[in-house]
């Protein structure tokens, strides 16, 4: 018998050791994520730490998505928390799908990019990258902090709202300031989907964050 | 009386066996179905080994209180009685409705009662009926306090959400098993208890182990009752568990446990000797009803949550369940009525016979009437009461002989 296997007896730990594991890579990626971005933005262009980058993003949604369809399996087969297995399952569909989007998302920019962003934008777009971030990273924390102590969820919440409407900020602060540049139409679209896609990651930080909000609500003993 | 007719009358136990099975299966097992936590198929096959197991080897003595009393007292009334309640229990069943079996019990003797001109003791009927108040209300209030000191609890804690939900599963599934031992144990004196005199069966030996008459006619019994469980039961756990209030599977477990605590704490000598010998005052032994339990402990955890919880009680079948608790005696009075005339008058049959009836308040003093024997809580004498004494149980006392003649008289 092999770690992967289940166990005869133990099944509630090996499934715990699986969703800790899950909710592990998910945050793995983020970091991936961040550093990948770091990368391509002091080099001004796509270099070979990028792509190193993006391989390990993809190789960590694979594992995510492997492990994902493990738990499915046992919660199903082993009829486990029946009163929460949709949201728990829901809640792990939205950390992979987030996590597909980071992945997808940084493979267009240094696809879409290959020259890298103008130095003058730099710094706006590291901020941008950074708070971003910083709410993924928060909708993780909650999500981990679900399973043992819902109640606390909400204040993790209230973080990735103020998180997202500081990305928002700084999203329409920079756009303002590539629409009011001099480059080319083309250029500031580009640039415009850049921070979009930041931004947009943010986004869906915090609408995991409400649907957790509600998990958690109906998990409140 | 031959062995067929003897089966015939055995019947009507077995039908009441079954009725019960289907009804107050969900008393041990209901919440743990009604909310997922385990399937229908383990619950029903765990339930089915434990009251078989308690029914055989603690049934026994459920059945002993048969000789001391008695208000049946012939075979054909026995049968019409167990009928009525079985046919009540059963209709009940089939509406969904959680039913208790001793109140389908109390309502066919009090039709016995009516039809043989036999004296029903008022005292011991009023203390009965306070008890079908006092029970859903201490459910509730137990419901409330466990629920409180298990969120209080998880709080401290704070255990993961799979570990908590390991536990609780453990839980019900000790609490549903120790539930259907209890009801296996002490229900059997129910289901079988009017017959016990009647067995048809001979005590067996194997080397060193044998089976008296009593406990293969209880295994009979314990057997209609766990084909009730796995036919019929489904539905009224469904009602218990979840078109009532929807129960999380916290509130399952605390419905289980503090419904077992009702029936323990008004049914443990041990619990009044030990008060008693602390100076303490005791606490009154009646016969609280198991199915009013469960449902007192469901309410109360609604009433818990506070107007949010007050909503979600589905007030409707609330009422259609306590209605239930009105119309169970009523209809098995009034059935009991019917059928005994018709038993009497259509197939000459001697439904009771004209003697003393004793009173039954020592019968009564006994707790979980749920769970305890018709035989105890209604005594049954005479014909059967003699037939029982040939038997291993043995306890037919004084009326031996009658019976024998009453038998007879029955056949003829």
């Amino acid at each position: 018998m092999t770690s992967e296997t289940p166990p005869l007896f133990g099944k509630t730990r090996f499934l715990q050791g699986l969703i800790d594991e899950f909710i592990d890579q998910i945050n793995e990626g983020t970091i991936y994520l961040e550093m990948g971005i770091k990368a391509y933005l002091s080099a001004g262009a796509a270099t070979p730490a990028c792509e190193e980058k993006l391989r390990q993003i993809v190789d960590t949604k694979e594992r995510c998505a492997e492990l994902r369809r493990r738990i499915l399996t046992l919660l199903y087969t082993e009829m486990l928390i029946p009163d929460a297995r949709g949201d728990v399952l829901k809640l792990l569909g939205e950390l992979f799908a987030l996590l597909d989007e980071m992945g997808s998302k940084y493979e267009d920019l240094i696809i879409e990019h290959p020259g890298g962003i103008l130095g003058e934008f730099r710094e706006d777009f590291e901020d941008l990258n950074a708070i971003a971030l910083k709410c993924v990273r928060t909708v993780i924390t909650a999500a981990r902090t679900f399973f043992r102590d819902p109640p606390s969820v909400r204040d993790h919440i209230n973080e990735v709202r103020i998180f997202e409407s500081e990305t928002d900020m700084v999203a329409l602060r920079l756009k303002k300031r590539i629409y009011g540049s001099d480059l080319s139409f083309e250029r500031k679209t580009q640039l415009r989907d850049a921070t979009n896609m930041l931004d947009k990651l943010a986004d869906r930080s915090e609408s995991l964050g409400d649907d957790l909000a509600i998990f958690a609500i109906k998990r409140a003993l | 009386m031959s062995l067929i007719v003897t089966l015939i009358f055995i019947s009507s136990g077995l039908f009441l066996g079954w009725s019960m099975g289907a009804n107050d299966a969900s008393n041990a097992f209901g919440t743990a179905v009604a909310t997922r936590m385990i399937r229908f198929s383990t619950a029903a096959f765990l339930c089915s080994v434990f009251l078989i197991i308690g029914a055989v080897t603690s049934g026994a003595g459920a059945a002993d209180g048969l000789g001391r009393l008695g208000t049946i007292n012939t075979l054909p009334g026995a049968f019409t009685a167990a009928l009525a309640a079985a046919a009540t229990v059963g209709w009940m069943s089939k509406l969904g409705l959680p039913a208790s079996t001793g109140q389908a019990v109390v309502g066919s003797i009090i039709g016995w009662n009516l039809f043989s001109g036999s004296a029903t003791d008022l005292n011991t009927l009023s203390r009965i009926l306070s008890t079908w108040i006092v029970s859903p209300i201490l459910g509730g209030i137990f419901a409330m306090v466990l629920h409180s000191c298990l969120v209080w609890w998880i709080r401290l804690t704070k255990p993961h959400l799979l570990v908590l939900d390991r536990n609780t599963r453990t839980g019900l599934i000790l609490a549903g098993i120790f539930g259907s031992y209890a009801m296996g144990a002490n229900g059997i004196g129910n289901v079988m208890g009017f017959f016990v005199g009647a067995s048809p069966f001979r005590d067996l030996t194997f080397g060193r182990f044998s089976i008296s008459s009593v406990e293969q006619l209880f295994l009979i019994g314990a057997i209609a009752i766990a084909i009730g469980v796995y036919t019929y039961s489904r539905r009224v756990m469904m009602t218990v568990g979840d078109s009532l209030l929807t129960l999380t599977p916290l509130g399952a477990l605390v419905v289980v446990v503090s419904h077992s605590l009702v029936l323990f704490i008004f049914s443990s000598t041990a619990l009044e000797a030990f008060l008693a010998s602390h100076g303490l005052p005791t606490i009154p032994l009646l016969p609280v009803s198991g199915s009013q339990a469960v449902i007192g402990s469901v309410v109360g955890i609604g009433l818990l949550q506070g107007i949010k919880g007050i909503r979600q009680i589905r007030w409707n079948v609330l009422v259609g369940i306590a209605s239930g608790w009105i119309t169970t005696p009523l209809l098995a009075a009034v059935m009991g009525f019917v059928l005994l005339f018709v038993v009497q008058n259509v197939f000459g049959q001697q439904v009771y016979q004209a003697e003393v009836n004793p009173p039954m308040p020592a019968a009564l003093e006994r707790p979980n009437m749920a769970a305890q024997p018709i035989s105890e809580v209604f005594p049954l004498r005479g014909e059967i009461g003699a037939v029982g004494a040939t038997g291993s149980n043995g306890s037919g006392g004084p009326t031996n002989s009658h019976g024998e003649k009453q038998a007879d008289s029955g056949e003829a």
